[in-house]
């Protein structure tokens, strides 16, 4: 297999986003790298993991954010460079320490990573995490494409050494996630002695002097960036508009000037540290033109702080208009896409562009609404949540009490629509839901009569439900925790967790039990395997039925992409069209029109569901749905 | 020999789990080796779930170009299912368009339970025969099912690529990528696929008049 | 209007109707009972559906039913059509202790199963804690450990549905008057039949002035008694009106207004006190212990009770018309309070 640790200087190869900046942390001499794993930030500790035996590194997935900051953090105090990777809510979970870490500053390279998802593709929000840049006086880099994602990741431990601070690298969905030519460069060999130095405590407290000392940090980094080789420029000497931009928005920009033919016209301006911003090479710019377009996601976080600039100095610069998301040029949420930026751009310069021939596009988009069906998202086939909340929305129809499910975000999250029967109520941070049971499991002395219902998957469980759990037994709330427990992180990639048995570079490691974790937390415990129906219905039944107390039903069954990629099917699925009842009185394709399996199919013609070869991974479940035994499996 | 437009556009379209983006990537590393400059968008995380998913690559002499391609602007579509492809071609296609089609559908919920229907395959490859220059066709699904395991059906569908003589998509280069890319133990099936795919891959016989 | 679950939920079930009679259960997956409830899991499209033909709260129209049922018009007297009222018990003392009153209910299934009137017969399992339930039951054992009323009503014609059934040809009824109105109309339904209603060759109903809800009366009696199983339940005639619960740990005693509130919604509304679409209707006699109130309606009832007291397997007694007066008296009362209810629902 291709690895990112190939020692191959001036080789240009295919790197994802996250690999390059991977890559560049190698390239740096990283040796401490912590993380939880996140879309779209997965990849990076997930491929620094993989070449770390190899090369002698610690990586690690951690229990949550902060933790893998803190992990960092220690490493940096003894002299490692180390990496930390998130996604925007892990920076959440972190910022506590990172709002600490700041007045201590750090001794080795800390770099840390955040990889923002815009648009919430793989996401609860699409929180612009610049803004902790701002709250912590934290230097700031965004990467415009994978070359730079290569090259910030290795220079942010040079600017954080030199200014004795942790460096933000902020990248998003379209850096981190997609692939292009990255040229390497060396590998270092050197293996520096960590050693804390007791005469250099690392004190947050008192907070008052430790401020003022990052505050002239700060300012040297300003400095430092006023000749950053991240910051371009790329246009005409006096362009009619300049195109202030960084990250994902650099190659949109590129494009539509491309598009639109106007290179003439237009300027480029790519912001690579994004903060501070470095004034005087700004004021530079923007003497250029009297006219600005931002291109960013998601924030006007740039747009702001260059007007910001601009009021310091308007006597002097003058008349000068601006474009972006304060005046509903750009929309102010959501993704950027080329179309986006060159429609914006070709407002502004009355140059008219379609997209392709009008009889092509109307042909195209009338097929598209003449036979194209919708494809909403759902669990795979064979996914053990589905079972799950098959189960749940039955225990809970014949409570009959209007149970109300408190979930949080994962796979599981899909609970929210069709594919989970629309049992999932709430949907907020990691763990939320159990934080949430804890709230409502209070409320019964006020009147509420419904069962409160927590759910969390669990990975989530470890990262950030156990405080709740606590919590629930310390202050005697009521409420039912349903632990899905597919032994992965699976929406992320199938990272390994405390619960798997082994870490993130492959070697075993102590099983935390779940079990006993919530035995050990308070709760009563019980486990089902989502695969047995009747009996998870019976065990949610009876568990939500005991009137007070914390108690926990695990759901234990390996996610079924993990067990699909080690073992072929557990069953050969087969319907029997003979005993199928199809869509009359005593069926009317339950399996295909309610339980909604990807795996099955339904015949309109011969009025019989099926079984779709290609996409049935053999779990069974659906022989267990079927009412009149006509889906029959056989062991593989 | 292949004097490709600048950029060259390709989406590569079917549903989550189908293995676009492994195909999309060895695709890439492909032309790499011959020097092109290569950006890839991918859709990962949620949208593997059983929804729409896509590659955009754009190949290029020069520079690096954004992850998405602008609407109009896909010069070669590989669908790995035959709604995707209609799908995709509403934005992304234009009249001189070219398209590989796997014809095997993947019915989507809503088509599951009834809420709507899946059109039949002929009129999908009707439809995407009106919108593309040319169309090739093959049900990469079927010829991986026969091999033993649906998760072949792109590697099928890079094999029937190699044939149509659109993108520099040789064997030995592909081999080459999937040794470095591929489990060992499954080096041989893949190649299998690959060659199947060149086999089986068929031209629809058409007008060759773009849709203006 | 659908006919099918959509209706019986807003008919029905939604409107606290449903008297858990089970005739809707085990015909499909989307309805299933929990604690004496009759609960909809997922929707149901159809606009017709057996769920809905088959409930004794959606629209029941007695003539249309009796064709099919007792084969003689309804007569829309106080307690329906009849040949004879009289006052029986079962000559076996057995059947008399384990049994409510006379055992002449269960004496006659256990004679019509000899007899090959019938092959198997489903009744009500009561077995203290868990909710009642549909049994198929073939022989004397079984049928003594099915004796007896709990005045809650459960879902009994789920049996009929669920089975197993192993072959059997012709299967006997015992069930409360909402139950008999089912079976009527499962056998007068033009849907089609996908489970053994018309093997169906004997109806013997049970009077009813009302059942209790399962779930909430359960916990009363946990309440009230403790954990002691409850061996036997029975009320004592006004003006007394006592709930009197025989248990492993003595006799508790419960003023019936206590357990008014958990008489079911469903119940109010029931005109039907004396199971009037079924061959032989029984109840206890006011004032009389141990002898059994019996209505002979139709001539297949007729014939096994003649039978029955051929072979001295019952005995039997003209009633008094005191009684049947005040029978008649009850039925109607019943009738006109129901139609009262059903009046301030619609």
């Amino acid at each position: 297999m291709r690895s990112i640790a190939q020692n191959t200087p001036g080789k240009v190869v295919l790197l994802m986003g996250n690999e390059a900046i991977a890559r560049g942390a190698l390239e740096a001499g990283v040796k401490v790298c912590a993380g939880y794993p996140g879309n779209p930030s997965s990849e990076i500790i997930g491929s620094l993991a993989e070449v770390a035996n190899e090369l002698g590194l610690h990586v690690e997935w951690s229990i949550n954010e902060k933790v893998a900051l803190e992990i960092a953090a220690g490493a940096s105090f003894s002299g490692l460079r180390s990496l930390c990777a998130m996604k925007q809510n892990g920076l959440n979970v972190a910022s506590d320490f990172l709002l600490n870490l700041n007045l201590t500053g750090c001794k080795a390279g800390l770099v840390i990573v955040v990889a923002d998802d815009p648009a919430g593709i793989s996401s609860s929000n699409e929180e612009d995490s610049r803004l902790f840049a701002k709250i912590g006086d934290l230097p700031l880099l965004e990467p415009a494409h994978f070359q730079e994602a290569k090259e910030m990741a290795r220079e942010g431990f040079s600017i954080s050494e030199a200014l004795g601070l942790p460096v933000l690298i902020r990248s998003v969905t379209r850096v981190s996630h997609a692939r292009g030519n990255v040229t390497l460069g060396e590998l270092p060999h050197s293996n520096p002695k960590p050693a804390f130095d007791l005469a250099q405590p690392r004190l947050a407290f008192p907070p008052l002097p430790n401020h003022k000392v990052l505050h002239e940090k700060f300012k040297k980094a300003r400095t430092m960036f006023e000749t950053s080789s991240f910051n371009v420029y790329r246009g005409p000497e006096k362009p009619e508009v300049t195109i202030i931009t960084s990250g994902s928005g650099y190659l949109y920009s590129c494009e539509a000037v491309f598009n639109l033919n106007a290179k003439e016209r237009v300027g480029i301006l790519k912001m690579g540290t994004t903060w501070p911003l470095p004034e005087e090479f700004l004021l530079k710019h923007l003497r250029r033109s009297d006219q600005f377009l931002f291109i960013e996601e998601v924030d006007p976080f740039l747009e702001n702080n260059v007007k910001e600039v601009f009021a310091q100095h308007c006597m002097e610069l003058g008349v000068k208009r601006f474009f972006g998301k304060a005046n509903q040029m750009i929309p102010d949420v959501g993704e950027l896409t080329p179309e986006i930026v060159t429609s914006a751009l070709q407002a502004l310069l009355a140059i008219p562009y379609t997209p392709g021939p009008e009889a092509y596009n109307r042909t195209a988009s009338e097929a598209l609404a003449e036979v194209v069906p919708p494809r909403a998202l759902s669990f795979c086939a064979g996914c053990p949540h589905r079972a799950t909340y098959w189960a749940i929305k039955t225990a809970l129809a014949l409570d009959g009490r209007e149970g109300i499910v408190l979930g949080d975000i994962g796979c599981y999250s899909l609970g929210v629509g069709a594919s989970g029967f629309f049992q999932m109520k709430t949907l907020h941070a990691m763990g939320s839901g159990v934080g949430l049971a804890c709230g409502l499991g209070q409320l019964d002395r006020f009147g509420l009569d419904q069962p409160v219902i927590a759910l969390c998957g669990d990975s989530t469980f470890y990262h950030a439900a156990m405080p709740a759990l606590a919590n629930a037994t310390y202050n005697s709330a009521n409420f039912l925790l349903l632990l899905l427990d597919n032994s992965a992180t699976a929406m992320t990639g199938f990272q390994p967790h405390p619960g798997t048995g082994t870490t993130a570079t492959g070697s075993p490691a102590p099983i935390l039990d779940l079990q006993t974790l919530c035995q050990s937390l308070g709760a009563k415990v019980e486990v089902v395997d989502p695969f047995d129906i009747e009996g998870t219905i019976a065990a949610i039944l009876k568990m939500v039925r005991m009137v007070k107390g914390v108690k926990a039903l695990i759901f234990k069954r390996e996610c079924a992409l993990v067990s699909g990629r080690r073992q072929k099917k557990n069953y050969q699925v087969e319907i029997d069209p003979e005993r199928c009842l199809g869509d009359s009185c005593g069926c009317n394709r339950l399996c295909t029109r309610v339980f909604k399996c990807p795996g099955l199919r339904w015949d309109p013609k011969k009025k019989k569901a099926q079984i779709d070869e290609a996409i049935c991974n053999g779990c069974g479940v659906c022989v267990e749905i079927c009412p009149a035994s006509a889906i029959r499996r056989e062991a593989q | 020999m292949f004097d490709l437009k600048d950029p060259f556009n390709v989406i590569i379209g079917g549903v989550g789990g189908q293995g676009n983006v492994l195909a999309s990537r060895i695709l890439g590393e492909i032309l790499i080796g011959q020097g092109y400059v290569i950006t890839i968008g991918e859709t990962y995380g949620a949208s593997q779930r059983g929804g729409s998913v896509m590659s955009h690559l754009r190949i290029s002499k020069k520079e690096p170009f954004s992850p998405l391609i602008p609407q109009g602007q896909c010069d070669l579509l590989i669908a790995l299912e035959p709604v995707e492809a209609l799908r995709i071609l509403a934005p992304y296609g234009k009249p001189d368009v070219l398209t590989l089609l796997n014809t095997r559908p993947i019915h989507p919920i809503d088509v599951i339970s009834g809420d709507a229907t899946y059109p039949e395959v002929s009129k999908v490859i009707a439809k995407v025969e009106q919108l593309s220059l040319r169309v090739w066709v093959l049900n990469a699904t079927e010829i991986a099912l026969e091999m033993g395991d649906p998760i072949f059906s792109n590697i099928v569908m890079l094999g029937a690529l190699s044939t149509i003589q659109v993108l520099p998509v040789e064997r030995q280069a592909f081999e080459e990528v999937a040794r470095d890319l591929l489990p060992s133990r499954s080096l041989m099936e893949n190649l299998r696929a690959f060659d199947r795919g060149r086999e089986m891959v068929k031209e629809i016989p058409s007008k060759k008049v773009p849709l203006a | 209007m659908s006919r099918g679950l959509k209706g019986l939920v807003e008919k029905v079930l939604s409107q606290g109707l449903c008297t858990s009679c089970g005739a809707c259960l085990s015909l499909c997956p989307y309805l299933r009972s929990w604690q004496g409830r009759v609960v909809k899991v997922h929707d149901c499209s159809l606009e017709d559906g057996r769920c809905f033909a088959y409930c004794p709260r959606t629209e029941f129209n007695f003539d249309g039913i009796e064709k099919k049922g007792v084969h003689q018009p309804y007569q829309h007297a106080e307690i329906g059509s009849f040949r004879r009222v009289l006052m029986a018990r079962a000559k076996d003392s057995t059947w008399r202790e384990r049994a409510q009153s006379g055992g002449t209910v269960s004496a006659l299934i256990d004679f019509a199963i000899r007899k090959k009137v019938i092959d198997a017969a489903i009744l009500t399992l009561r077995d203290g804690d868990s909710s009642p339930k549909g049994q198929i039951v073939m022989d004397r054992e079984d049928i003594l450990n099915h004796a007896g009323s709990s005045y809650v009503s459960g879902p009994t014609l789920e049996a009929l549905h669920r089975g197993p059934w192993e072959g059997e040809e012709k299967i006997g009824v015992v069930g409360l008057p909402c139950q008999v109105q089912a079976v009527s109309k499962m056998r007068a339904s033009t849907l089609e039949k996908k489970t053994p209603i018309d093997k169906i060759r004997l109806m013997i109903g049970l009077f009813c002035t009302w059942a209790l809800e399962d779930e909430p009366f359960r916990d009363f009696l946990k309440k009230r008694i403790g954990n002691w199983p409850a061996l036997k339940l029975e009320i004592t005639p006004p003006p007394e009106r006592l709930l009197k619960i025989h248990t492993t740990g003595g006799l508790y005693i419960v003023p019936v207004d206590e357990i008014r509130p958990f008489i079911r919604k469903g119940c109010e509304v029931c005109s039907d006190m004396t199971a009037e679409l079924a061959d032989i209707s029984a109840g206890t006699v006011e004032g009389i212990d141990g002898w059994n109130t019996v209505i002979v309606r139709s001539d297949q009832g007729e014939k096994l009770f003649k039978e029955a007291e051929a072979e001295g397997i019952i005995e039997s007694q003209p009633l008094p018309m005191e009684h049947l007066n005040h029978l008649k008296e009850a039925s109607l009362f019943k009738k006109e309070r129901a139609v009262k209810n059903f009046r301030n629902i619609e």
